[in-house]
């Protein structure tokens, strides 16, 4: 490294440190991390293991066959037996009861309003209902001289569907890169903010343009403060992110069987997509906020940018976009889609090539820009 | 020996139909500045004088003309000229998150200065500018006029052979305003070439061995402060400025 390019980046890191914002920006996200998982794991563990059993206050409009008595007391449910209908209803109605079922001849009818509550016990009414048919046909099979067990396995049907608890763990690790991305970003924004507008607005910005420091110099040291800044936070984020996954693989029971955690390649190619994002957004930053008179108008100016980083990360799980040789040369895009990947497991080292490849060309034309803006007095006014 | 030959800065501006305008800030000044000499560029507010010495001192580029140090130009060695030039002005400020000595530590290190000699130079500097009580204060915690000291500590470490100083009394009080004035008597006294901006006439009549009036970009009288006062039959520099613009100044 220049030597000059050392004494600015040494002059910019004091600056950083000893500024209380920036460090604030550099840890507040970071240090959120782990709350967002164990909190979005806790409201998953929460959805997936619903014990419908406390949902189990279910009237009936007629009275219950012994048959039918001893299924009750098997599935815990507490039964209420009102004939009238109508006083069943005002019952259910008054949150007496969960949900109520009525029956006319052979059709039995599950009553109640579209709310979580009823959705709940309306569970635990259909496997009720299961086990009665289940009992009625048995024995009628068995009346009819027919061996029940035979006639009811004739087919036998297996479930290979994706588990609840991988689900669980593809959809955390995507919030965690989002949330990763967000850390950097804010981490980026201040940083350069300061190093540029805040120069400018502070008055020293002329002092420095009058040491003897080339200018390239000078936004190369104020490049990789900020780059450093975004990479401490984006690395942080991650080493957070890792020991909460211990702590909520201990915790909840979504991650019995498959734990939430990274490969030792998955974690490689994350810091690799963290430090390519830090250096790009870093580079941005600067030229944007370079254009601006203040600091005010430089966070104004980067608002947008903000935006069109976590834009990719908000549609790509709505709308249906895989990595490939095309999108992972989107900037922005592409960090999204590898961090999908990573995630799933899935992930393919020559879109990491592309990535990087793209990413070095914008990197190399943001330069660009900001050396012309500095050469030019518009970096002063 | 510093020599401007010719000096041209054209700027955009936006007229009140928020339309593109040209307009010269400098428009073909030269000049000349000796050793140990003090060179005051008098001028009113938006004359061009900060434009000019930012010119000089290397922050802008001139759209024409040459910057020469002892017949070194910004294009023969730009690093080797900006390590021989101290620049301080009135917008020019530095990092208050640091202490003195840490910003002069920086500085010291950013021209080249060997540590050794850089702490060695900093206690010269602190004795000399009475800066031992707050050397080792954040500079946010200082006075304006400890501050100001600060700056010229921050001109002074590298030793330098020029000095650009662009209204670098504006809004100081007396006191502060004297301890830079002091200075440059005490660099002139050493050989050093000092530029001095300023809009108070009856300053630099008092400190200049030369002044160069500018009004509008343009040169209007050169010369040393006695000469101007004799050509226009004034008694100050104030009244000889009226008199070389023709009137009071549209300014």
């Amino acid at each position: 490294m220049n030597n000059n390019v050392k004494k600015i980046l040494k002059k910019e890191m004091r600056e950083t440190l000893r500024d209380k914002k920036s460090l604030l920006m550099m840890l507040v996200i970071p240090f959120l991390i782990p709350l967002v998982i164990i909190g979005f794991s806790a409201f998953l563990d929460a959805s997936t293991n619903v014990d419908v059993v406390k949902y189990n206050r279910i009237g009936f409009n007629y009275q219950l066959t012994e048959e039918e008595k001893i299924i009750v007391k098997e599935l815990k449910i507490e039964p209420t037996v009102i004939e009238d209908t109508k006083k069943l209803k005002e019952a259910y109605n008054n949150d007496e009861l969960d949900l109520y079922i009525t029956k006319k001849d052979n059709i039995y009818t599950i009553n109640g309003v579209n709310n979580e509550t009823t959705t709940h016990a309306s569970v635990l009414a259909k496997s009720y209902f299961e086990a009665y048919k289940l009992y009625l046909q048995s024995n009628y099979l068995e009346n009819n001289n027919i061996n029940s067990m035979e006639f009811m396995n004739m087919i036998v049907l297996e479930e290979n569907i994706l588990e609840e608890e991988a689900f669980a763990v593809t959809y955390m690790l995507g919030y965690t890169f989002m949330f990763i991305i967000m850390a950097i970003t804010v981490a980026a924004t201040y940083p350069s903010t300061d190093t540029t507008a805040g120069e400018k607005e502070r008055g020293t910005l002329e002092t420095l343009l009058t040491f003897p420091i080339k200018s390239r110099d000078i936004i190369v040291g104020k490049f990789l403060n900020v780059s450093l800044s975004s990479i401490v936070t984006g690395i942080l984020s991650l080493i957070l992110s890792l020991i909460s996954f211990v702590v909520v693989n201990n915790m909840f029971t979504i991650y019995e069987v498959d734990k939430l955690q990274l490969s030792l390649l998955g974690l490689l190619f994350a810091i690799v997509v963290i430090v390519t994002y830090s250096f790009l957004l870093s580079g941005l930053c600067i030229a944007i906020a370079t254009k601006s008179k203040s600091f005010k108008e430089a966070q104004s100016s980067l608002t947008p940018l903000t935006m069109i980083c976590l834009f990719p990360g908000l549609i790509v799980n709505m709308v249906d976009i895989e990595s490939n040789f095309v999108t992972t040369l989107i900037p922005f895009l592409n960090f999204t889609l590898l961090f999908n990947d990573i995630a799933a497991g899935k992930v393919n080292f020559l879109y990491i090539i592309l990535m990087l490849v793209s990413t070095i060309i914008v990197i190399v034309l943001v330069f660009k820009i900001i050396i012309k803006q500095y050469k030019s007095e518009k970096v002063l006014f | 020996m510093l020599k401007v030959k010719n000096i041209k800065k054209k700027f955009i501006k936006y007229n009140k139909k928020n339309k593109k305008e040209e307009f010269y800030a400098n428009d073909g000044i030269s000049l000349e500045a000796h050793d140990g000499e003090i060179l005051g560029i008098l001028g009113p507010n938006g004359a061009g004088k900060t434009t000019l010495l930012r010119i000089i001192a290397g922050i802008l580029e001139p759209t024409e003309g040459t910057v020469e140090f002892d017949n070194l130009t910004y294009a023969q060695n730009e690093l080797e000229i900006k390590s021989n030039i101290a620049y301080l002005s009135g917008n020019t400020k530095i990092y208050k998150t640091i202490s003195a000595y840490e910003l002069l530590m920086m500085c010291a290190d950013i021209y080249g200065v060997k540590k050794i000699n850089a702490v060695k130079r900093i206690k010269e500097i602190s004795k000399s500018l009475g800066m031992d009580a707050f050397l080792y204060n954040r500079i946010e915690k200082l006075s304006t006029g400890q501050t100001q000291k600060v700056n010229i500590a921050r001109c002074l470490i590298h030793n330098p052979k020029y000095y650009i100083l662009d209204e670098a009394t504006s809004g100081l009080d007396i006191i502060s305003s004297q301890i830079i004035l002091d200075f440059i008597k005490e660099e002139r006294k050493r050989g050093k070439i000092i530029l001095y901006s300023t809009h108070y006439m009856e300053e630099a009549e008092n400190i200049c061995d030369k002044v160069i009036m500018i009004n509008k970009g343009k040169i209007i009288k050169t010369g040393t402060p006695e000469e101007i006062r004799n050509l226009t039959n004034t008694t100050n520099l104030r009244d000889a400025f009226f008199s070389l613009i023709g009137g009071v100044s549209n300014e």
